[in-house]
């Protein structure tokens, strides 16, 4: 059941009012792709874009963040936290994107809480853009059961009646009581009449048949099935064309391992202990002070990425790792495909 | 269309409001050098105190991560007993760029403290029984807050047998304590090193080779414990595994690089595990077939 219809001019008047409390963080077209960005103006934002190169992360992980500042004085010192609370609000989060925000939230929610990413978090508010069609060919969101979000955005757009790319009409559901009041306080809009409900049925159906499946598996299947292949020869071969760039680590939506790193002035009295993001991939990633190296091959750390995503993460987290959006398929140089590998497992296995 | 209303019921809230008060996990607390004991050419022991006061509080083979504010964090364990609770000790190898600046520091000066972090072993468990441990290289370092909790506690515990291998004789740690050790009654230490010097009066080869000399031991009354370099453990198991000790009875602790120490970095991951929250200490029930914790 849909909550209420908008066109898609009342939904850039909401944003514009949106904007004079909060940050807005949207796709924009730049050349032949999109990106998220911070925009000043909301008509630049374009809901109908395929897929953003990048996730939304970066506005809540930023790649490089200040932890604390501090000062330096005879025998003692002083740290002072950095946290970001300004509001933010993300307008044109496809699925995929939604179920990696929920990993980041429980990551850096569950047994130590980080007080950095979660300021950023508790003030943003997501506003979804559903997603009709597959974004490319070879997205394996369906197979992970992320093409769709049931949960984790505060809004959620269907785009029902598309008549062009300024007349779209948007059925709304809401996922908080903050996007319900954001809408409903508006009050733009309408009630969902019958032929909506039937409209939304028609397009939930058509959206069914349109992902297609590429694992030869369940999605479920996949922490035995690599069990089951931790000796295998592929992480080998396959790795023999990885460069441990990290290009897929730098694109994937929930990866959120960094380093910690201090930077001061040249007197060391004062200055800021920073984070960035890592990479697994990353030929030092497991290096201890002493050089031993604990993944020293590129398999190593290839096999490492590929269970994280598969398996550990989400034994720890009880969320998927990966979404299937493929930016690290995409990403990846040396043109190393995630569902190859997990087809070829399979095969062997 | 019904299945999606009521999954609205499902929905988690976002992530709890987080005020601009919420402490931040990766604040170090200043800490005083109280005294600095040189070991070897290569490690020093740091006693340190808070500056507002307060205890460490920790349990024996935890860690704390140490800062050099301007250069770094770097992970270190605690290598003296909570029994002992007003101070508490680091030793410290240098060997990277924090810990070479730690080597220059002086008496009274300051270094930021996070921690305790991480679990320790599990004292309770090993009440009443006896005790095995084995200690390689800068394994001892660790360990050394365990040694201390049993002795300090002695009453509490079995027999408590300690063996200890270095590469050499310049490169045992703790040389005060080992001395001390050696005529206690409360601990039985043996000692062996890989390559003697002309001085060297002890055994000669790898730690596994003290195990000949051990008395019998009662396996299911045995707690073991082990903390060394990842090339001894297998070997080490081996030997333990052969006296039929129980796999639930024997205990390790591993060293990775950390950067958070608070279970997110991803650093320090070895398989599934984090080594900074769910250890550094594990049973060698949870390592087993966890190939990256031990090769």
């Amino acid at each position: 059941m849909l909550d209420r219809m908008l066109a898609q001019r009342d939904l850039f008047t909401l944003v514009g009012e949106l904007a004079r409390k909060r940050r807005i963080i949207g796709p924009v077209r730049r050349e032949n792709h999109f990106f998220y960005e911070e925009v000043a103006d909301v008509g630049t934002l374009d809901l109908s874009f395929n897929y953003c190169v990048y996730g939304p992360r970066a506005f809540l992980f930023p790649p490089t963040e200040t932890l604390f500042t501090f000062n330096r004085f005879d025998h003692t010192f002083t740290a002072k936290p950095v946290l970001d609370v300004r509001p933010m609000a993300f307008v044109g989060v496809h699925p995929c994107d939604i179920h990696a925000i929920r990993l980041l939230d429980r990551v850096f929610e569950q047994d130590h809480r980080d007080a950095h990413y979660l300021a950023r978090r508790s003030h943003t508010l997501i506003v979804g853009v559903d997603c009709r069609t597959p974004c490319t060919e070879g997205v394996f969101c369906a197979d992970m059961g992320t093409h769709s979000a049931i949960e984790g955005f505060d809004v959620m757009l269907y785009p029902l009646h598309r008549d062009g790319r300024d007349d779209t009409t948007f059925g709304v559901m809401f996922g908080s009581d903050a996007g319900r009041d954001w809408i409903l306080y508006s009050r733009r809009g309408a009630i969902p009449t019958a032929a909506d409900e039937r409209a939304f049925e028609q397009y939930e159906r058509e959206k069914a048949a349109a992902f297609p499946r590429h694992l030869r598996m369940h999605a479920n299947d996949l922490p035995e099935l690599l069990d089951r292949s931790y000796d295998s020869l592929l992480w080998e071969a396959t790795a023999r064309r990885c460069y441990s760039c990290g290009s897929c680590n730098l694109s994937c939506p929930t990866c959120y391992c960094f380093n910690i790193y201090d930077e001061s002035d040249l007197s060391g009295t004062t200055g800021r202990r920073e984070r960035t993001w890592d990479g697994c991939h990353l030929k030092n990633f497991a290096e201890v002070a002493g050089g031993h190296n604990f993944r020293p091959r590129a398999a190593s750390r290839l096999r490492h990425r590929i269970y994280r995503k598969a398996k550990w993460v989400r034994q720890r987290t009880g969320l998927a790792g990966c979404v299937g959006c493929a930016r690290c398929d995409r990403a990846c140089t040396a043109k190393i495909n995630s569902v190859e590998i997990y087809n070829q497992l399979a095969e062997e296995a | 269309m019904s299945g999606r209303r009521s999954s609205t019921i499902l929905h988690e809230p976002p992530p709890r409001a987080s005020s601009a008060h919420e402490s931040s996990l990766y604040i170090p607390q200043p800490a005083r050098i109280i005294r600095i004991t040189p070991l070897t050419e290569m490690e020093k022991l740091f006693e340190l105190g808070f500056l507002d006061g307060s205890r460490l509080n920790q349990q024996p083979g935890q860690f704390v991560q140490v800062s050099m504010l301007g250069v770094g964090e770097c992970p270190i364990s605690i290598c003296s007993s909570p029994t002992r609770p007003d101070t508490f000790e680091l030793c410290i190898r240098r060997v990277g760029s924090v810990t070479n600046r730690l080597h220059e520091l002086q008496e009274k000066d300051t270094i930021g403290i996070r921690g305790p972090l991480g679990h320790g072993f599990d004292t309770h468990e090993m009440h009443g029984k006896d005790i095995l441990m084995i200690a390689g290289g800068l394994g001892m370092a660790p360990l050394r807050s365990l040694i201390q909790y049993i002795l300090d506690e002695r009453p509490r515990f079995g027999q408590f047998h300690l063996l200890y291998g270095a590469r050499e004789p310049k490169e045992l740690l703790f040389k005060d304590d080992l001395l001390r050790w050696r005529e206690s009654k409360d601990v039985n230490l043996a000692i062996t090193v890989d390559r003697p010097d002309p001085q060297w009066r002890g055994k000669v080869g790898v730690v596994t080779t003290l195990f000949k000399d051990l008395s019998k031991l009662n396996p299911d009354q045995t707690v073991v414990v082990i903390v060394g370099p990842p090339v001894m453990f297998k070997f080490v198991v081996i030997e333990v595994l052969a006296r039929r000790i129980p796999q639930g009875n024997i205990y390790c602790s591993l060293e990775r690089r950390m950067k958070c120490g608070v279970g997110k970095c991803g650093h320090c991951q070895a398989n599934h595990v984090y080594v900074c929250i769910d250890g550094p200490v594990f049973k060698y029930g949870q390592l087993k077939g966890m190939r990256e914790a031990v090769e």
